[in-house]
């Protein structure tokens, strides 16, 4: 099991006022998966994806990860997974204004014990998402479809074992929208374990299993036969 | 530039040139006040050196002084005195230097030459024109240690100087005060109740030293003493050194000739003050250093100031740039790979300020060194390396020590809340 969470409660405090979030989560997660997670707006699963992606701490519960329980990691040790195993592609994209993409896709490596060819594996990731033409331009001079390929590029950079994407296509025409949804699938079958946080069913039904979650409570979790899945091609931009 | 710090922090500043020109505009201000103040201290300096060059650097003064030991009881005499010890410019008048003392002083070992001399104020007169001016009674041999040149004429013998003669030798100032477009040499010139002729005139600021300006006259010292001023004594006496190395050793032997001379056994009694051109050179020092002291403290006063301005703008820039705090953190920027990123921006920051403000006080002291020079004065360009490095270092430090609070703050936000802000 790559990730698993045991009664993961999540609590805000708020001046004084507790408002809890999560209520005692448990999920499971196997390398390799393809996972959507689901949920009206306020129902807690960003809360969800940021505590799996070790943004946030759960205030209560445990967090397994790859076997290791990471309670008592330290900030440092939780950076240092963030950088290594896991990517993040944002639905606002997240790049780096006045600076090119090759720039924005090499971020990650900075912040990596690896110090050595960053701009080979940058140009890598980069082929990957069909944007190797692309390295020198800025990051305002791209399209929003391009962005969020350059986004995934830098999630990839650092070869991580889970990808969590949240709403990756929510800032994007249905063009572009496929194109990233297709890169995300053609991860998947690499041997990638995609997490896909949305609250649109159509986008959802690329993963292979959907969580349902309402009220900070996982409602439903259901695999999704491959007859039922959303497949996207690669749309040219 | 391949440390990715410094290529964030160098993105950071270039992201609005103009708000990182204003920041650091007022560590511009202070270090270029620091250097301009260094710069034009140096400066002054050369020229003071250039002075002491042109009077002569192997020269020892002896000259008559209020005993230590008196002090006290006559400076409460004449407390508005510059010099409360100097018998010069004091209303007791120090009897005991005679011209026998130079005598003995010559035959010092180390001592090349000398000549005593006497001081005093008087009317000068030609034709309708008067004059109040200093009259310097010397021995004939300050024509050979003075470094003034005389332009027209000569100066006085040792035969002139003994036989009381009546001759003078001008400033250049007093000669055109008093002569006008005339040629003052072999006319005769009224000092107080003598006629003396005129047998030279001075060179344009030929001589530096500092009480020579061109205005005063030069007469032989037995002249002064016995037919003016109706004394036997001397005032100083300026003694020229074979090696100048030797300047200390041989101002020892002038207060051992003196001491004995003089029957002083206790040094608190001493009616005369040796002083070395090193020793004035280090009186010099020790003020200029005061004020420059004093002046970079005031400048630092602007680094402070400009040092608050660059906290400030940092605490702005952290909360412009929370989205992106919160991006790094989410892609496994550590906290202290934050706190060094904006560390280093501040830095930046005001290294910028430090080399602009270097570049513009090493500008203004430039300036005047040229308006000094255009003056006339020996007046050199000098932008002291220490103070160069000085000056980057404190900026760098200023960095720090304002960068350090805004920084931390940006390290420790949360991810997660950061990335929401965006």
């Amino acid at each position: 099991m790559l990730i698993e969470l045991k009664n993961i409660v999540k609590n805000y405090d708020n001046g004084g006022i507790i408002t809890r979030v999560l209520h005692g989560v448990n999920l499971g997660v196997e390398d390799g998966e393809f996972i959507a997670i689901i949920g009206p707006s306020g129902s807690g699963k960003s809360t969800l994806m940021h505590t799996i992606g070790f943004l946030d701490r759960p205030t209560e519960g445990d967090y397994l990860f790859n076997g290791e329980n990471t309670k008592d990691f330290t900030d440092d040790e939780l950076a240092r997974i963030r950088n290594e195993r896991i990517g993040f592609v944002f639905q606002s994209f997240n790049l780096l204004p006045r600076t090119t993409v090759l720039d924005n896709v090499m971020l990650p490596l900075f912040y990596s014990t690896n110090k050595k060819g960053h701009e080979h594996k940058a140009k890598v990731a980069l082929e990957a998402v069909g944007l190797g033409d692309r390295l020198q331009f800025m990051s305002n001079q791209i399209s929003g479809g391009q962005k969020q390929r350059v986004a995934i590029a830098r999630a990839l950079v650092c070869d991580p074992k889970v990808i969590f994407a949240d709403e990756p296509t929510g800032n994007l025409d249905s063009k572009s929208g496929s194109t990233v949804m297709h890169i995300l699938e053609k991860l998947n079958k690499e041997g990638r374990t995609i997490i896909l946080v949305t609250h649109d069913m159509n986008v959802a039904l690329h993963a292979k299993r959907i969580v349902t979650i309402r009220d900070g409570e996982i409602v439903k979790d259901q695999p999704i036969p491959e007859s039922e899945r959303v497949h996207s091609k690669a749309v040219s931009d | 530039m391949s440390n990715p710090y410094f290529k964030q922090a160098i993105r950071g500043v270039k992201s609005n040139p103009s708000r990182t020109f204003l920041t650091t505009l007022g560590i511009m201000i202070g270090i270029g006040t620091v250097i301009l103040v260094l710069g034009a201290g140096e400066g002054f300096k050369s020229y003071i050196n250039a002075q002491v060059d042109a009077f002569g650097s192997n020269i020892i003064i002896a000259q008559t002084s209020l005993p230590p030991s008196t002090k006290a009881r006559s400076s409460t005499n004449s407390s508005s005195s510059s010099h409360p010890n100097s018998s010069a410019s004091n209303a007791i008048p120090i009897t005991t230097l005679k011209m026998h003392d130079v005598e003995d002083i010559k035959n010092i070992p180390n001592v090349k030459n000398a000549y005593g001399a006497s001081i005093g104020q008087q009317v000068v007169t030609y034709k309708n024109t008067s004059k109040t001016t200093l009259i310097f009674g010397s021995s004939f041999a300050r024509f050979d240690i003075d470094k003034g040149v005389i332009a027209n004429g000569r100066g006085f013998s040792d035969q002139e100087d003994k036989g009381l003669a009546q001759v003078a030798v001008l400033g250049d100032k007093i000669a055109t005060d008093l002569f006008a477009d005339e040629n003052p040499v072999g006319k005769f010139v009224r000092v107080g109740n003598y006629n003396f002729e005129v047998i030279g005139v001075y060179e344009k600021k030929s001589s530096l030293d500092p009480t020579n300006d061109g205005t005063q006259i030069v007469i032989p010292v037995t002249t002064l003493q016995k037919k003016i001023q109706g004394i036997d004594y001397l005032i100083y006496t300026v003694i020229q050194l074979e090696d100048n190395s030797k300047a200390d050793v041989t101002s020892l032997d002038v207060v051992d000739v003196l001491r004995r001379n003089h029957y002083i056994s206790d040094p608190a009694k001493d009616d005369f003050k040796v002083q070395t051109q090193k020793e004035s050179l280090s009186t010099f020092d020790t003020i200029l250093q005061a004020i420059t002291f004093l002046l970079i403290a005031i400048a630092s006063i602007s680094l402070i100031v400009g040092g608050v301005g660059v906290m400030n703008i940092m605490y702005v820039i952290v909360t412009e740039r929370i989205g992106e705090i919160g991006l790094k953190k989410a892609l496994g920027a550590r906290n202290k790979d934050i706190l060094y990123e904006f560390l280093i921006e501040a830095i930046i920051l005001t290294l910028i300020g430090g080399v602009v403000g270097i570049i513009g006080g090493a500008l203004g002291a430039f300036a005047i060194s040229k308006i000094a020079q255009g003056f006339g004065l020996t007046w050199k360009f000098i932008v002291p390396l220490w103070g160069i490095i000085l000056s980057v270092s404190v900026s760098a430090i200023i960095g720090i020590v304002f960068g350090v609070f805004p920084a931390r703050n940006a390290a420790k936000l949360n991810p997660i809340e950061a990335l929401n802000k965006e």
